[in-house]
């Protein structure tokens, strides 16, 4: 999946890229640069910057007049607005191949997991004073689909509540199994194990689980649920 | 002329046949295998979440004794360069894990020990000697590899300065 996913992905990324090396190398030595510098800044501000600069020097010239003080202001003003609508086109690059990417990773997960065989499993940690996670193992119909380390960060992460997506796969309609073992610090810093199942149906729409993680105050022990998001 | 065909074939599935053998191991240049591994002393480590950091990655077995030497100027290094952004991480390549974790507890290091007990690090860096050094600069690249080390080869020193200088 993974090698499908970079072929997927890498091919328009790395044209993209190619095009901004491309933009970059293109304009900076030839003198596209300041007639296409115009153009770029059209919607900002500092267009008239670019207006009045080589106005400058021609009426400067004419005049006989200060030209030297007012040549170096023009020079270094001319590059300046050229480099920003380089810096605004490479900008507006990066945002497209973001977004392409974007497009191709909801493309793949379509192609990948399509809707009507989709089963998606998720992890939350709601407290998580009773119990340090350190792994997770998921078995459906008794088929290990995923078995996952957690470090530190990422358990930090879970318990200032974030959901993690632990496993996304295809299930054919019909009943099935899942056991999940959790494997951690229990209370008292002893190790613990823990197991949960649920037996479920996978209808004709995707399949939505989520793995939690709570508090049991009243006993002091950490609880493990799985819930079936209908 | 037919029999020069016939060496040619026999010479290029040779060369085929042995492409995936050395596809697996990381060269300089390449992307570091990602991995989670047990450390030792407790909780796990995933190589990834220390990338913008230069990751100095050594092989060791509870059975070599070059390994000892190494890990103590290994921890010398780490602690002269944390904070410039070093960070030391020691795989055991041992069949047994006992031994292993109890080399660890007699070994206390400055960097994470860690377990591989089903040695799939070991494989996807296709570690033949131990210990083995690999450098994995900022962007997550294997920027050098040293296998083989006699306790006098301290050429990953300079490595690692050259790598600490270079940015993001």
């Amino acid at each position: 999946m993974s090698s499908a996913r970079i072929g997927l992905l890498s091919a328009p990324i790395t044209l993209a890229l190619s095009l901004v090396c491309n933009i970059a190398v293109g304009v900076e030595p030839s003198a596209a640069g300041p007639a296409q510098a115009p153009g770029a800044i059209t919607a900002s501000g500092p267009t008239e910057s670019p207006a009045v600069g080589p106005a400058g020097p021609e009426a400067s010239s004419d005049a006989g007049g200060p030209a030297p003080a007012a040549t170096p202001s023009v020079a270094n003003g001319a590059p300046d607005t050229s480099t920003r609508a380089l810096d605004e086109q490479i900008q507006d690059l990066k945002k497209s191949v973001v977004d392409l990417n974007k497009d191709l990773f909801v493309l793949e997960e379509e192609l990948l997991f399509p809707a009507n065989t989709q089963v998606a499993l998720f992890v939350s940690m709601d407290v998580g004073d009773f119990f340090g996670l350190d792994a997770v193992t998921v078995k459906i119909d008794n088929r290990e689909v995923s078995n996952y380390l957690y470090t530190p960060r990422e358990v930090a992460a879970l318990v200032k509540g974030g959901v993690q997506r632990l496993y996304v796969g295809n299930l054919k309609a019909g009943s099935h199994e899942l056991v999940a073992l959790f494997t951690g610090k229990g209370p008292n810093d002893r190790d613990y194990k823990r197991g949960a199942s649920i037996k479920f149906e996978k209808g004709v729409g995707a399949k939505y689980l989520e793995l939690k993680i709570s508090d049991r105050v009243r006993s002091q022990q950490p609880e493990f649920e799985i819930k079936d998001w209908e | 002329m037919i029999r020069r065909i016939g060496r040619l074939c026999a010479g290029a599935l040779f060369l085929a046949l042995l492409q995936p053998v050395t596809a697996g191991a990381p060269a300089v240049g390449d992307m570091a295998p990602d991995f989670t591994l047990p450390a030792a002393a407790g909780g796990n480590v995933r190589l990834s979440e220390h990338r913008g950091e230069v990751v100095l990655l050594t092989f060791w077995s509870s059975r070599c004794s070059v390994c000892v030497a190494q890990m103590a100027a290994l921890g010398n290094l780490q602690t002269t360069y944390r904070s410039a952004g070093l960070v030391t991480l020691a795989v055991s390549v041992d069949d047994d894990m006992k031994s292993a974790t109890q080399f660890a507890k007699s070994h206390p290091a400055r960097f994470p020990l860690l377990l591989d007990p089903l040695k799939t690090v070991g494989r996807a860096y296709s570690i033949e000697l131990i210990p083995t050094t690999v450098l994995i600069d900022r962007r997550g690249r294997v920027r050098f590899l040293l296998a083989d080390y006699h306790g006098t080869d301290n050429s990953y020193v300079a490595q690692v300065r050259a790598l600490l200088d270079d940015p993001l």
